[in-house]
C-alpha cells in the first residue's frame, strides 16, 4: 500500500510555476531520492510534502488523509534540514529533546527516547555539549535525532549532506543507509548529487524545471533512461551524444548517417525514426579500445590517469567533447589518434525530441 | 641600540596625534576636575586645597538622595525602553504587510532634534494648552487641568516617559537586527515540530537575543544616566528637586550656583559610577564575543 500519494501537485509563486503537475506514489518502507539540477524544483516539493510551502492545487495523501491543510506536526513527518538547523544555545539534549518538549512529555519519557535516539547515532557521550563544539558529521546526526524522536511516518531530508567535505560525505550515506534499515521508515530524499542517487535510493524521481523525468530503480535510470536528460543526468562522466540522420527505419533496424564517422545500424523495432534528425548515445564506461561493432578514430585532447581508471578526452569532428573511460592503466598518448569502440547493444538512441527509443 | 631607539621613537611620532588628542580632551580635564574637588574654588580669583571637604560636604547634605533618585530614574527608564523596544522588534519582525513602512515610523522620536522633541513634550505636558491634559477632560476621566509638570510626582515619570520615547527607536532596531541574524530554518524547523508562536520566541528568539539585550541595557543604562537635556529642558530638575539626578545637581551646582570645588567633586562621583558601567560593559561584551568564538 503506497504511504504517500501526490495527485497532480502544482506550485507557483506569482505568475511563475514551480511544480508543474507531480504524480508520485511512495510505499511504505521505501527510500526515495528526488534528483535534480538547482532550480528543477526539488526541494519546494520536499517543503510542499513538509507543510512549509502551501500547494497552489492538487492533493497530498499520507496514510489515507489528504493533509494538503494540515500543519507539519500533524502530517506524521519529521524534516532534516541542509543547515541542520540546530538551536545553537541549547544543548545536544535540548536539542534533540525539542520536539518532546513542545508535546510537553514528561521528563523521564524525553530522557528515555533521547537516550535512544543518541544511541542510535552514537551520540551518547556528546549530550551535554553545544552544537558550536560539534564537527559536521555530528551536527547532522544530531538532526536526525531530532527527527528520529519524533518517530516519524515519513522522513524528510533536504540536500543534509551538502555541507560536508567528500570524504565525511560518503561515511554518512553509508551510516544514512544504515539507519533506513534499523528503522525501516520511509525516508525521502533531496539531492542535485546523483551519486547519492544512485548509491542509497530504492527509487530514483529525476526532476527537470518542475516535472518528473523519469521514476525507476538506479539501475533501470541507468541502462533505460526514457530521455536525453536522464541519459545525461544519471552518470558520470556524462554519456556522449552525436547527432545523425536516421536514413532507415524499417521496424528491424535504424540506420543513422553520423557524418564523417560513417553509418551505423541498430537494432531498434520502430518505423517512426526514418528521415529524422537523431541522437545516438554512449557511455564513456561502455567504449572499449580497439574494434568492436562500432568504431571510430578520435584523438586524445587530454587523458587523466587515476590508477583505476583512465578517462579520455577528444573532440568529434561535428564539435563535441567525446569522453571515454577505461578500466586500468592502458598506454594513450595525448595528441596520438586511435581507435576506440562500442557493441551496439550498449548504444542508446534518442529522436528529435529527445525521448528514446528502444 | 640606535635602530630600536629610532623605532620606539618612530613609534610615538605615529602615536602622538592620538596621545595628544586624549590628553587635551579627557585625560587633562578630568585629572583637573579630580584636582578641583579638592578646592573650595568658586567665583573668587584663588582657591585653597580643601581636602576631603567636598566630599563630606555633599553627603551630609541631599546628595544621597539625589543618588537613589538618580538610580531610580534609571532603573525605570532604561527598563521600559527595553521592554517596550523589545515588543516593537517583535512586531517589525512579524511577517506582516507593511512592515517596511512601519519600520520607517519608529524613526522620528529619533530623527526629530532632541530639543525640539523635548519642547513638543513640554508643550504636551501643559495644563492648559496641552494635548494630553485636554484628551483625558475630553474622555471624562479627569476633572480639570492637569500641569504634569507641575507636580513632584507626575513630573517624575513625565521626564522618565519623554526619556522612554527618545530612546526607543534605537533598542527597537537594534534589537530587530538581531532578532533578523536568527537563519530562518531555525524557526522552521520549530514549526515543523509543532511549537507555536509564543514558544519558537520564548526557546528561540527571546534565548538568541539575550547577548544584543544585555548589551543594549548597558549601553542605554550609561546613556540615560548622564541624560541632562531632557530633564533640563522639561523641568530644570524641579518642581522642588523632584527630577534632580545627578547630572543636574551636579550642573546646577558648578555652573548654576559658581561652586566649582563641589561641583567637581559631584563630577567624580558620577564618573565613578560610569565608569563602573562601562567596566561591567567590556566584560559583558567580552563575554558575549568569547562564547561566539567557542
Amino acid at each position: 500500500m503506497s504511504q504517500l500519494s501526490l495527485k497532480h501537485l502544482e506550485k507557483s509563486f506569482g505568475d511563475t510555476q514551480i511544480i508543474k503537475g507531480i504524480d508520485l506514489e511512495v510505499s511504505q518502507g521505501e527510500f526515495v531520492v528526488f534528483v535534480g539540477p538547482s532550480g528543477c524544483g526539488k526541494s519546494t516539493l520536499l517543503r510542499m510534502i513538509a507543510g512549509l510551502e502551501d500547494i497552489t492545487s492538487g492533493d497530498i495523501v499520507i496514510g489515507d488523509k489528504v493533509v494538503n491543510d494540515l500543519p507539519p506536526v500533524k502530517r506524521g513527518i519529521a524534516m532534516v534540514f541542509q543547515s541542520y538547523a540546530l538551536y545553537p544555545h541549547m544543548t545536544v539534549f535540548e536539542n534533540i529533546a525539542f520536539p518532546l518538549r513542545v508535546e510537553r512529555l514528561p521528563n523521564d519519557q524525553v530522557k528515555e527516547r533521547v537516550g535512544r535516539a543518541a544511541k542510535v547515532l552514537q551520540l551518547d557521550a556528546r549530550l551535554e555539549q553545544r552544537p558550536g563544539t560539534l564537527s559536521g558529521g555530528q551536527r547532522q546526526r544530531v538532526a536526525i535525532g531530532r527527527a528520529i524522536v519524533r518517530q516519524p511516518q515519513i522522513f524528510l531530508f533536504d540536500e543534509p549532506l551538502s555541507n560536508l567535505d567528500a570524504a565525511l560525505r560518503s561515511e554518512m550515506r553509508i551510516e544514512l543507509m544504515e539507519l533506513h534499515k534499523k528503522l525501516g521508515s520511509t525516508m525521502i530524499y533531496v539531492t542535485h548529487d546523483q551519486v547519492e542517487a544512485m548509491t542509497m535510493a530504492d527509487k530514483i524521481v529525476v526532476m527537470n524545471a518542475g516535472l518528473i523525468e523519469q521514476i525507476g530503480s538506479p539501475l533501470e535510470l541507468y541502462h533505460k533512461p526514457d530521455n536525453k536528460f536522464v541519459a545525461s543526468f544519471i552518470g558520470s562522466p556524462k554519456m556522449n551524444f552525436i547527432q545523425g540522420n536516421a536514413t532507415t527505419s524499417d521496424g528491424t533496424n535504424v540506420t543513422i548517417d553520423l557524418g564523417a564517422l560513417g553509418t551505423i545500424a541498430l537494432p531498434r523495432a520502430t518505423k517512426r525514426v526514418a528521415g529524422d534528425t537523431v541522437t545516438l548515445g554512449i557511455r564513456p564506461e561502455h567504449l572499449v579500445l580497439g574494434k568492436s561493432d562500432f568504431t571510430l578514430t578520435v584523438t586524445p585532447k587530454i587523458v587523466e590517469h587515476l590508477g583505476i581508471h583512465t578517462v579520455l578526452y577528444a573532440d568529434l569532428p561535428g564539435g563535441e567533447t567525446f569522453i571515454a573511460l577505461f578500466e586500468g592503466d592502458p598506454k594513450i598518448e595525448e595528441g596520438a589518434p586511435l581507435e576506440i569502440g562500442f557493441k551496439l547493444s550498449s548504444a542508446h538512441l534518442f529522436d528529435t525530441a529527445g525521448l528514446a527509443v528502444y | 641600540m640606535t635602530s630600536t631607539r629610532n623605532a620606539t621613537l618612530f613609534a610615538l611620532a605615529l602615536l602622538a596625534p592620538a596621545l595628544l588628542y586624549i590628553i587635551g580632551i579627557v585625560a587633562y580635564p578630568l585629572v583637573d576636575t579630580i584636582n578641583l574637588s579638592f578646592t573650595n574654588a568658586a567665583l573668587k580669583k584663588t582657591y585653597e586645597f580643601v581636602g576631603w571637604a567636598n566630599y563630606e560636604k555633599i553627603f551630609k547634605n541631599n546628595f544621597n538622595e539625589v543618588i537613589v533618585r538618580t538610580f531610580v530614574w534609571t532603573f525605570f527608564s532604561v527598563s521600559i525602553k527595553m521592554v517596550v523596544g523589545t515588543f516593537g522588534a517583535v512586531l517589525l519582525n512579524a511577517a506582516v504587510p507593511g512592515r517596511a513602512l512601519f519600520r520607517i515610523l519608529t524613526m522620528p522620536p529619533w530623527v526629530v532634534p532632541m530639543a525640539i522633541g523635548i519642547f513638543m513634550w513640554g508643550w504636551m505636558y501643559n495644563g492648559q494648552f496641552g494635548m494630553i491634559s485636554g484628551l483625558l477632560q475630553n474622555f471624562g476621566i479627569v476633572d480639570g487641568p492637569i500641569a504634569w509638570l507641575a507636580y513632584g510626582n507626575t513630573a517624575f515619570w513625565a521626564t522618565i516617559v519623554t526619556d522612554v520615547w527618545i530612546g526607543v527607536p534605537l533598542v527597537t532596531i537594534y534589537l530587530l537586527a538581531a532578532m533578523q541574524s536568527i537563519p530562518r530554518d531555525l524557526y522552521e524547523a520549530a514549526w515543523t515540530d509543532g511549537a507555536g508562536r509564543f514558544y519558537r520566541f520564548r526557546r528561540i528568539t527571546f534565548p538568541m537575543i539575550i547577548p544584543a539585550l544585555v548589551t543594549m541595557s548597558l549601553l542605554s543604562l550609561i546613556a540615560t544616566f548622564n541624560s541632562f537635556d531632557i530633564i533640563w529642558i522639561l523641568t530644570r530638575g524641579g518642581p522642588s528637586g523632584s527630577t534632580t539626578t545627578m547630572i543636574i545637581d551636579t550642573y546646577k551646582t558648578a555652573i548654576g550656583s559658581y561652586k566649582y570645588g563641589e561641583g567637581a567633586a559631584r563630577a567624580v562621583m558620577i564618573c565613578i559610577f560610569l565608569s563602573l558601567f562601562c567596566l561591567a560593559y567590556f566584560r559583558v561584551v567580552g563575554k558575549i564575543n568569547t562564547g561566539e568564538k567557542a
